[in-house]
Formats: structure tokens, C-alpha cells, sequence
């Protein structure tokens, strides 16, 4: 999801997210699973790196599967 | 076509009370911000003398000097036009420089004051922040040297940075040139700023010229798609987005965005727009993606604001660029560094910009090729590369170090002992700012050289060396 910020190649993808690619990779969550994340900046911080975000993302849509 | 903006009669010029006259100025209850809530100019000039007294308290005064370590926030604002209303030199440095970097500002440019903030700032991709400002004098401060009022730092290759300075005439020319643009967001309008009000884009053809012209400048909650389209439907009046090229793809990315017939334009400054995603803004919102040229040693250069004339950009009214062995001039009456005399940065009243580029003679029109130094743009923010690989050189264990940019700054070490090999990134980290730091860092055996011995900055053979 984060190589079509730019169009790159999922193998150019580094572990490591600035802002401008987080802010990319939360719109483009958003718009293909049709949610509203609404992120607060505890999580938004946890997310600077791609474990970090899957981590952040997983327990985010548990969240929501359980609400 | 033609630059003819909404202001008509004399140039505006810098008086004493230039703050008071040129930005401040207006109805108490006109809201001429929006932070997360509105801010009028009864608000602001109470802001303002709050931060003055305080300022004044610690013995700033006419010709003195202040940093300013702020990030985006009402509180920056209200420092930023305190101090200029004292008359003294404001240096801004971006709140997210290391403390090796902010002591390092410090000791070069040794201010009286320093205005910081207390607790840490949230991430989470704010657009601004609710901070507390503390002012604190400074023992080892001096007044300013020079008659600027505003001093910038820049990523330099020849030592750690250059120091840009630009004094309140300059910064009331740049207003000036603004209003005479055609295509500007116009007295009662509003704009909505993704980019940082503490850098050139953000502060002047935004925050400066919003508060001079009467435009409403609206910062969003964050910057995330949703949360900046709010900010555009939370106002009636036309408005203009103000960023750079990152935020058009980020906001052309949205498959359906709302209906915003409010939203009239979307400017950015730096590198142009990608073709494809240019197009892609414009068929998904229906409005005019301008562009514009600039520096933070000039500010606004050339613009080219209704797309009209892309990839070229008309040079504002006031100012001459020229086209010297490929390279874009600039007129500049004076340098604009403090303690720099070198004549490939500025001669004879032209700024060489560094900027690759052609004069369109017929036209006059410019169009700017790339950079001819080692600067990149990382989110909008000027990064020069010989500053990272001399940082990196510098550290233990290093023995070789090159930085390229592809999409991302990335570097390649030589560090023969793996434990100064793990502990780079940590000490890169204390160094330099997080948006200079290497994406990535490969440590490798040893740097690919050419035939006579000069380091290969290649991209496919410097990922031949891993």
C-alpha cells in the first residue's frame, strides 16, 4: 500500500515511515477497507516504522470487529 | 498572462511600525486565523502583547536578538510578531532539530532570548499544536550583528549550514509582490496551509500575506486527507490550498471526495507536480493546481498559478531571473548570507539559485530543470546531502560514507566494527534532524570507486556493493 505513494515496487519499501507516507498509508487504509480510523497521536507515534503500523493496524480493526 | 494581482497604488514599504501596519491591522472581530478554533485580530494583538512583555521583561529590545524553537502553533505566531514589533532579529530553527543541531544554532548565532516549549510535542501528523511557550535569557547572547529581521539555517554543504538572513523590507517586498500576482487568494478568502509556517512557503505566502491581505489562514486538525478536506468545508468563502507536491498526490489519492464548491485552487511550491497526478487533482476536485518557484533566500520567485503555462513559470512582479551557463539568477540587492563571501552564491546583485534552468527570451518565461547542487527536498524541506555524508563520515568507526537520494535519502557506510556499525543510526539520530537522516543505511564492505579513485554516487553500483 505504501509503494503507490510514488509509485514504487513493494522491494523499495523501507521499515522505517515518515509522515508524509503515514499520512498516505492511513488515507489509503481508510478508503480500501471503507473506515474512519481516527487515529489518536499515542497510535499515530507508534507508526513510524511498518511493524510498528501493522501492529497499530491489527489491534485497530480487532477494536472495531469486536464493537 | 499578464501578473496583475488585487493591489493597486505604491509598493508597500517598512516602516517602524510595519508589523502594526502591514500585518496587524484590522477590525477587532475579523478572524484572521484558525488554529483549532478562530482567532481574531483583537485575539492576536492580545497575543502579541502578552509575548512582548514577556520578551521585554528579559531585556530584548530595538536591535537585539531572538530563536525562536517553535513548532507551528499560535504561540509561534505570537513570538514571531512580538519580537519584530520590539525590532529586534528573530532566528527561527525548526523544533525538530536534535540538541547537537539546536546547540550547535546556538553557539553560531548566540541569542539573547531563546523561546522554547515545555513538555513533549505529539506527533500524529499535526498540522499544529497546542503548546506552552517559555522565554529564557541567555547569558552568552549577544545583540544582532546585522539589520536582518529574520534569520534561517539551511542544510549547507560548506559546514554545518548557511545562515540566510532577510531583513523587514525584504519580507514587506515579498508581501508586496504577492498582492500583485494574479491568481493569489484574495482579501475575504480563506486559505487552508499544509505547509509549515515556520519555513519560507508557509510563512510569508502564507501566514504574512494572509494577515496583510485579510485572508483567513486555516491550519487542519492534522494533515490527513479527511481531516484537511474538513478543514476546506468548514468556511464558505473561496479557498485555497497551500502545500507542496506531496500533498496534491496525497488528496488526489481520495477515489470520491466530497463536494467542495468553496475549494477554488490548490498552489504548491517546490518541485513540480507529477503530469499524471496533476491530472488526476484536477479531474478529481475541479479546480485550478497552480504552482510556484521559490527560495528561502528570495521567497517567492515565479508562479505560474492558473496551470497555464506548465512546466514554466512567469517571474513575479519586482524581480528579474536570468539564465547564466544554465543556471536561474535572481536579482537580489544584497546577499542574503551573514558571513559568507562567495561570489558562486552571489555577485553584483544576483543570487545564483543553483537551480538548473532556462529564460524563454520571446516570453520571459522560466522553467526550472533541477537542482545543480546536492540539495534535495524531502516533504518540502531542504536537505542538502553533503551535510548528511559529512555527518555520517564524521562518526566513529566510519572509515567512507556516501548519501544518494532516490525517493529517499540513503546512505552506505563503511564500518569495519560491527559495534560502531550498530550504534550509526543511534548517533545519526542525536545529530541530525529526523527529516536529514538516511531512509536507509547499508553498511558494506567498501565504497565502489572510478578508475582514478573519486567515490561512484551511482545508485545501481552502489547497490552492486552491499
Amino acid at each position: 500500500m505504501l509503494a503507490t505513494y510514488g509509485e514504487r515496487s513493494p522491494d523499495q519499501i523501507r521499515e522505517r515511515i515518515d509522515s508524509l507516507e503515514l499520512a498516505w498509508l492511513v488515507h489509503q487504509v481508510e478508503q480500501r477497507y471503507a473506515v474512519s480510523l481516527d487515529l489518536e497521536d499515542e497510535a499515530l507515534m507508534r507508526m513510524t516504522s511498518v511493524s510498528g503500523a501493522v501492529e497499530v493496524l491489527t489491534e485497530v480493526f480487532a477494536e472495531q470487529a469486536r464493537g | 498572462m499578464s501578473n496583475n494581482g488585487w493591489a493597486t497604488g505604491a509598493p508597500l514599504s517598512a516602516s517602524a511600525d510595519w508589523v502594526d501596519d502591514i500585518l496587524l491591522r484590522g477590525a477587532d472581530r475579523d478572524v484572521c486565523l484558525h488554529f483549532g478554533a478562530p482567532v481574531d485580530r483583537a485575539a492576536l494583538r492580545h497575543a502579541v502583547a502578552d509575548r512582548e512583555a514577556v520578551l521585554t521583561r528579559l531585556g530584548l529590545a530595538r536591535g537585539g536578538s531572538v530563536a525562536l524553537q517553535l513548532p507551528p502553533s499560535l504561540a509561534y505566531v505570537a513570538n514571531l510578531l512580538a519580537a519584530w514589533r520590539i525590532g529586534a532579529q528573530v532566528a527561527l530553527l525548526d523544533h525538530r532539530l536534535t540538541p547537537f543541531e539546536t546547540e550547535r544554532a546556538l553557539d553560531r548565532l548566540a541569542p539573547q532570548v531563546l523561546v522554547g516549549h515545555t513538555g513533549t510535542i505529539p506527533g500524529g501528523l499535526r498540522a499544529f499544536y497546542d503548546i506552552t511557550d517559555v522565554a529564557t535569557a541567555r547569558a552568552t547572547g549577544r545583540p544582532a550583528e546585522t539589520h536582518h529581521s529574520v534569520i534561517q539555517l539551511s542544510s549547507g554543504s560548506t559546514g554545518p549550514s548557511k545562515v540566510i538572513a532577510r531583513t523587514a523590507e525584504q519580507l514587506v517586498a515579498e508581501v508586496d509582490r504577492y498582492t500583485r500576482i494574479d491568481g493569489v487568494p484574495l482579501p475575504g478568502e480563506r486559505v487552508v496551509l499544509l505547509a509549515s509556517v515556520v519555513h519560507v512557503l508557509g510563512l510569508v505566502g502564507g501566514l504574512l500575506y494572509c494577515l496583510h491581505a485579510g485572508t483567513e489562514l486555516v491550519l487542519p486538525e492534522r494533515l490527513t486527507v479527511d481531516s484537511i478536506l474538513k478543514a476546506v468545508a468548514a468556511g464558505e468563502a473561496p479557498t485555497t490550498l497551500l502545500g507542496v507536491p506531496f500533498h496534491t498526490e496525497l488528496l488526489a489519492s481520495a477515489v470520491e471526495p466530497p463536494k467542495l464548491p468553496q475549494l477554488k485552487r490548490m498552489t504548491t511550491g517546490g518541485e513540480l507536480v507529477r503530469a499524471e497526478v496533476s491530472q488526476k487533482f484536477v479531474d478529481r476536485y475541479g479546480i485550478i493546481l497552480g504552482n510556484m518557484y521559490g527560495m528561502t533566500e528570495v521567497g517567492v520567485i515565479a508562479t505560474d498559478l492558473y496551470g497555464a503555462n506548465r512546466p514554466s513559470l512567469m517571474p513575479a512582479p519586482g524581480l528579474a531571473v536570468r539564465e547564466q551557463d544554465g543556471q536561474l539568477l535572481v536579482s537580489a540587492p544584497e546577499s542574503p548570507y551573514i558571513g559568507l563571501v562567495d561570489p558562486t552564491r552571489w555577485a553584483d546583485g544576483w543570487l545564483n539559485t543553483k537551480d538548473a534552468g532556462q529564460v524563454d527570451p520571446e516570453t520571459g518565461l522560466i522553467t526550472v530543470l533541477g537542482r545543480l547542487d546536492s540539495q534535495v527536498s524531502v516533504g518540502g524541506l531542504k536537505v542538502d546531502l553533503t551535510e548528511v555524508e559529512h555527518t555520517l563520515a564524521a562518526l566513529p568507526g566510519v572509515e567512507g560514507a556516501v548519501v544518494i537520494f532516490d525517493r529517499g535519502i540513503e546512505a552506505y557506510a563503511v564500518v569495519p566494527d560491527p559495534d560502531a556499525a550498530a550504534a550509526l543510526e543511534g548517533e545519526l539520530a542525536k545529530r541530525l534532524a529526523p527529516f536529514k537522516r538516511p531512509r536507509e543505511l547499508h553498511i558494506v564492505a567498501q565504497l565502489p570507486r572510478t578508475a582514478t579513485g573519486k567515490l561512484v554516487r551511482d545508485h545501481a553500483v552502489l547497490r552492486t556493493a552491499e
